[in-house]
């Protein structure tokens, strides 16, 4: 590799380790939400809502390294298209952030209520958005287009799950009016669940262009 | 590309004595567009242009196998008017490269020369010239001092305007800004965009950036050879080979 590049490949290293490590903080943060929620923890909740902020700042900063880049390295193919890359995927990452504060913030309003039912396929439902997030980020990193379109299908199960969730809260509501509050909450935090997959699907669409130049919708 | 060409390469060979420069280039420069040529010094991509108005035939020992069709007519043919050919294919160089004359007699030159007009239908052409590369409005008071007390910006389209003058069909470019800085050379590539109106210009350029802004086609030479040819937008975002990929990201040459 030519010399000439040493610094622009440090700060393209940079950025990269940057936006993986924002992706570990949304993923966790997708991972304490649902656990205040099952757990009935107000102060985790709030330390979630709290760690919003945080999001949001590490998102405009990795935005401000893009321009910066895209200013002072004037990059071409692969490398505009994998900064291009993460402008979108960061802020894909950051609205993410903005879904598990939403679900915090259920969570403190669930809290001091009995659950309708044990919860079983919304933490199922986290659980895949985080598997997701991870390997849409692997892909990324290893610039995997495959690995990216088949993180992409796993956003069926998420909307299946979600259907279940749907129907069955659904018949509660419908059985027992006094339930509606407490369903009608569940049921946003399975909408948020539901939303951060499709949020992951975009991500793989900018992995599979910044990959290949094509820019193709994924619908599964 | 669905434009029509003006000029064609065919298997196109150069040679410096023994040395095979280019490796049978065949190309096609549409017409009233901007086609660069980019590459790493030694690639062949000035060899390549200056084999559009045969400015090579001057150097000794080379030759040159396969045909350049301009309008699809071989400009190699042995009939072919070389002064003819240089009037409808001008060339601008690296360096400004005024004459010590005045700002008038540079641009006069040619026509003087090919007869191609006197007296007041030679003011016109001097002034249409002048206008036409972007350089009047700052001349207009002087046009019979020295070309040589212009900056070197103004020359350089002083040279533009000296090849306007004759009437060309094609303008070649070889690192026409190299020597300029960056205002001069924001000026150079926007009268481009406005010459690119009537003219087919083709430009050799170090300065990728300068490809990527001011012209439709990329043509990326390596080693003798036209490695990738295709639309600008495409080869700066999206590059078919990798070797285009890696010299246009910089990691190589």
């Amino acid at each position: 590799m030519s010399k000439a590049r040493a610094l622009f490949d440090r700060e393209l290293t940079d950025l990269r380790d940057n936006i993986l490590s924002l992706g570990g903080m949304v993923e966790t943060a997708i991972e304490r939400a649902v656990r205040a929620l099952r757990e009935q923890d107000e102060d985790l909740a709030r330390q979630v809502m709290a760690g919003d902020e945080e999001i949001n700042t590490r998102r405009y900063d990795i935005e401000e390294q893009c321009v910066r880049l895209i200013a002072t390295q004037q990059p071409a193919a692969g490398d505009l298209r994998a900064i291009v890359a993460a402008i979108h995927i960061v802020t894909e990452l950051e609205r993410m952030g903005d879904y598990a504060s939403g679900i915090a913030e259920l969570a403190i309003r669930l809290a001091d209520q009995p659950h309708l039912k044990p919860l079983i396929d919304v933490p199922r439902m986290a659980e895949i958005d985080g598997a997701m997030i991870r390997a849409s980020l692997e892909a990324y990193f290893r610039r995997d287009p495959d690995l990216a379109l088949e993180t992409a299908k796993r956003d069926v199960e998420i909307d299946g799950l979600y259907d279940q969730v749907y129907r069955e809260l659904l018949t509660y509501m419908l059985s027992d009016p006094r339930t509606i509050t407490r369903a009608t909450y569940l049921l946003w935090v399975a909408h948020k669940l539901e939303r951060i997959a499709d949020r992951v699907t975009n991500i793989c669409e900018r992995v599979i262009f910044m990959c290949t130049g094509k820019m193709e919708e994924l619908n599964f | 590309m669905l434009q029509m060409s003006k000029i064609e390469t065919c298997d196109l060979r150069f040679y410096y004595d023994d040395l095979e420069a280019l490796h049978a280039i065949s190309m096609r420069i549409e017409e009233r567009r901007i086609t660069a040529l980019i590459g790493p010094s030694g690639c062949g991509k000035s060899t390549f242009l200056r084999c559009f108005n045969r400015m090579n035939d001057t150097i000794p020992g080379t030759r040159v196998e396969g045909g350049v069709l301009l309008d699809d007519r071989d400009i190699y043919a042995p009939d072919v008017d070389v002064v003819e050919l240089r009037r409808r294919v001008g060339m601008v160089f690296q360096r400004p490269n005024p004459f010590p004359q005045s700002i008038y007699d540079n641009v006069a030159f040619g026509p003087r020369v090919l007869h191609l007009a006197r007296g007041g239908a030679l003011d016109d052409l001097v002034e249409q010239s002048l206008r036409a590369a972007a350089l009047w409005d700052e001349v207009t008071d002087k046009l019979h001092s020295s070309a040589l007390d212009l900056s070197a910006g103004e020359q350089q389209r002083l040279c533009i305007a000296r090849v306007l003058a004759v009437k060309p069909e094609v303008i070649l470019m070889d690192e026409p800004c190299s020597a300029l800085d960056p205002a001069a050379t924001l000026r150079i590539e926007n009268l481009m965009r406005e010459l690119r109106e009537h003219y087919t210009i083709v430009i050799v350029t170090h300065n990728m950036q300068q490809a990527a802004r001011v012209s439709d086609y990329t043509g990326f030479f390596w080693l003798g050879e036209l490695v990738e040819y295709d639309e600008t937008g495409k080869i700066f975002t999206r590059p078919a080979q990798q070797l285009t990929e890696d010299y246009i990201t910089g990691r190589m040459g």
